[in-house]
């Protein structure tokens, strides 16, 4: 194992070339840049292949087209390009090809600020293209060394139900500087958790059959498969065709390989102090969730039964972590409230469901345990200036 | 040298797919059998090429044809996901693209640049219908101007990629394209020794063909579906480079070839990369 005090996108970058990834496109944007450059710093190094690409649009398929040549491909980037990979996401769910997709949220809407974490992209990571009747498989990280542990897992879901997998991390962890341990052979992987899956390749005929299975390998062009891939509807042998019955048995696919599987990743989530069924549950993901887990610890040694709950596999969202029927406060970094309608949903009807909302800059523990305490209290959540508490 | 279109077909393509769902008249078979004799005369195999395709007419009548492997993008975008696959394939697959005039020249055009400035080795076939046709008739980059279509009922006015002395081609010069041609789909045998001469080019090459649309664009801008009139239209207002007349549109021929003149993309990324894993540095 080495150690380094290094970036999130390092990180991203050491995992991703752990797992076998060799290929890399993207665009330069803030904070999504540096990984970029680690990746053209690093690729050749281990005879992979770094493009820069003319827009988001094509980084992303240039990793459509590398993964169907064969190789593990990944591509990274910020609120205004991943709104560019409509496109390419959807295409590569729609024919099922493995692409590991960063996105690293900065404060919206459009450009924003570039240097200040946001978490703005909840909904997008489940919608990140038009057309709906597919899944998505979305984990968040906290930490750098956690950026490299789902850059790893996100190449092992996309390999084994073969569509694109997304991290959402944000600006806080991809550009600060954290102890990471790399490891350096298979045995130190396994034990950091770490799991891998190879690329294979479809031999055919059957390149889109109408089941939830999984591990059934990529299709992978120029291997005299007689391969068809197309952004309409496919036949199970890749035909194109354009007919509800056929698009209804794709859509089955896309969705329920995904719905019928998740046991694959729902234990990618963190508890702190939950097993005595809080008066309150503190949600959130991401970076604002380390705050979090200090101010539920504090509150907790001040005497308020106070837990955390901190989700890592975003979508498909876990409702069943929300049976509890109890207050929740949900801390989100965007003053509009994303994460906390997803709760609202899950909850059970009559729990008492709260909002707080910082962007560009992390809620204080002071500030939460404040809040913790009024919830608790059954005080109202006041606005203070512009900011909304009350939700 | 000839050959029966139906042997060609029963070797290169899919008889599921073949013939296609086109218009009756539409001239798109044409420069598709172009290609696939081109093809046939440089004896190269099914499993020689993968073919990539777009939307529109073009990209929808012929995704599939190919008895090998295919994939088909979504609108401009086949040139980016064709560059990403060209640098992973073995430089011995050839990449054919059969895509349309607004897919290549508008949606697709500023990926289509990049494909010619990194001299990536494919082959782009653009069946230029005039516009877009397939939902319904629309003007496009290089639709003549004063043509009537559904979205031009006065006669196209604006400033396109093929009048008034400007051409879409020379962009595509000045970006780095290493071969690039002009057809229409009447030039039979001519077009198919180009299609060869662009398939040979270890680098980016594009031929331009334009072909005739009886159902949309003739019907309004020529006020007939009958295809004998737009076929004629078409052959009337091409010349081979150096007949031009003063009513002439598509001037044919090849317009640019430096074939091999410089690194092909993913041969510059693969020494390069071997290189620096050796090396530590360039």
């Amino acid at each position: 194992m080495k150690r380094f005090l290094e970036t999130g996108n390092f990180a991203i970058t050491e995992g991703a070339i752990l797992v076998g990834c060799r290929f890399f496109a993207g665009y330069p944007i803030t904070p999504a840049t540096e990984l970029a450059e680690a990746m053209s710093l690093r690729l050749p190094q281990e005879g992979g292949i770094y493009l820069q690409a003319e827009d988001e649009c094509a980084a992303m398929h240039l990793c459509i087209g590398a993964s169907l040549g064969g190789y593990k491909a990944m591509t990274a980037t910020s609120g205004p390009g991943f709104i560019l990979y409509a496109d390419p996401y959807g295409w590569a769910l729609g024919c099922e090809c493995p692409v590991v997709v960063l996105n690293s949220g900065r404060v919206g809407p459009v450009s924003g600020i570039t240097g200040a974490p946001g978490q703005g992209e909840f909904y997008l990571m489940r919608y990140p293209t038009h057309g709906g009747n597919f899944e998505t498989i979305c984990l968040a990280p906290n930490s750098a060394q956690e950026c490299m542990a789902m850059t790893v897992e996100a190449f092992y879901l996309s390999e084994r139900f073969r569509m694109p997998v997304s991290v959402l991390a944000d600006q806080l962890i991809t550009d600060g500087f954290e102890d990471i341990s790399v490891p350096e052979n298979d045995a130190e992987m396994k034990e950091m958790g770490f799991r891998v899956w190879p690329r294979k390749i479809h031999q055919g005929p059957d390149f889109y059959p109408v089941t939830d299975e999984l591990d059934i390998p990529p299709v992978v062009l120029g291997q005299n498969t007689g391969a068809l891939c197309s952004d309409w509807t496919p036949t199970e042998e890749g035909y194109d065709i354009e007919e509800v019955e056929a698009h209804h048995k794709h859509a089955y696919r896309l969705i329920y390989k995904v719905r019928n599987n998740r046991h694959i990743f729902n234990h990618l989530y963190e508890k702190v102090h939950m097993d005595d069924d809080p008066d309150l549950v503190v949600v959130s993901y991401g970076t604002p969730s380390r705050v979090v887990n200090t101010a539920v610890k504090k509150a907790r040694s001040n005497g308020l039964k106070v837990g955390a709950l901190r989700l890592i596999n975003l979508w498909p969202f876990p409702d069943e972590h929300f049976s509890l029927n109890t207050k929740y406060l949900v801390v989100e970094l965007n003053w509009d409230g994303e994460l906390v309608r997803e709760v609202q949903r899950a909850a059970p009807k009559d729990s008492d469901v709260h909002f707080l909302g910082t962007c560009g800059d992390l809620p204080t523990v002071p500030r939460l345990t404040e809040t913790f305490e009024k919830i608790l209290k059954g005080q109202p959540l006041q606005r203070i200036g512009w900011e909304v508490e009350a939700w | 040298m000839e050959y029966k279109s139906s042997d060609i077909s029963s070797a290169y393509l899919r008889s599921r797919k073949i013939p296609s769902t086109a218009c009756a008249g539409c001239g798109l078979g044409m420069n598709h059998k172009i290609v696939i004799q081109a093809i046939k005369e440089l004896k190269l195999a099914v499993e020689d090429i993968i073919w990539g395709t777009s939307i529109g007419c073009a990209g929808r009548q012929t995704f599939g044809t190919w008895k090998g492997d295919g994939v088909a993008g979504t609108h401009g975008r086949i040139y980016a996901i064709a560059r990403g696959l060209r640098v992973v394939l073995p430089p011995n697959k050839e990449l054919i693209l059969t895509v349309g005039d607004g897919d290549a020249f508008g949606i697709g055009l500023n990926h289509l640049i990049h494909a010619a400035r990194s001299n990536a080795d494919m082959t782009v076939i653009v069946n230029d219908n005039l516009g877009y046709q397939s939902t319904g008739g629309q003007y496009g980059w290089t639709t003549p101007q004063g043509s009537k279509t559904d979205s031009s009922p006065y006669g196209m006015f604006e400033h396109n990629l093929m009048s008034e002395g400007m051409d879409v081609l020379h962009i595509l010069k000045g970006a780095g394209a290493t071969f690039l041609a002009r057809h229409v789909s009447m030039d039979g045998a001519w077009a198919v020794d180009t299609v060869k001469k662009a398939i040979l080019n270890k680098g980016f090459s594009l031929v331009h063909m334009t072909f005739p649309c009886p159902t949309n664009f003739a019907s309004k801008e020529l006020g007939s579906r009958d295809p004998v009139k737009i076929f004629n239209w078409i052959k009337n207002h091409a010349a081979p480079m150096g007949q031009e007349k003063d009513d002439t549109i598509w001037v044919t021929g090849i317009y640019h070839d430096a074939s091999n003149s410089r690194p092909e993309f993913s041969r510059l990324i693969h020494e390069t990369v071997e290189k620096i894993r050796r090396t530590g540095t360039l």
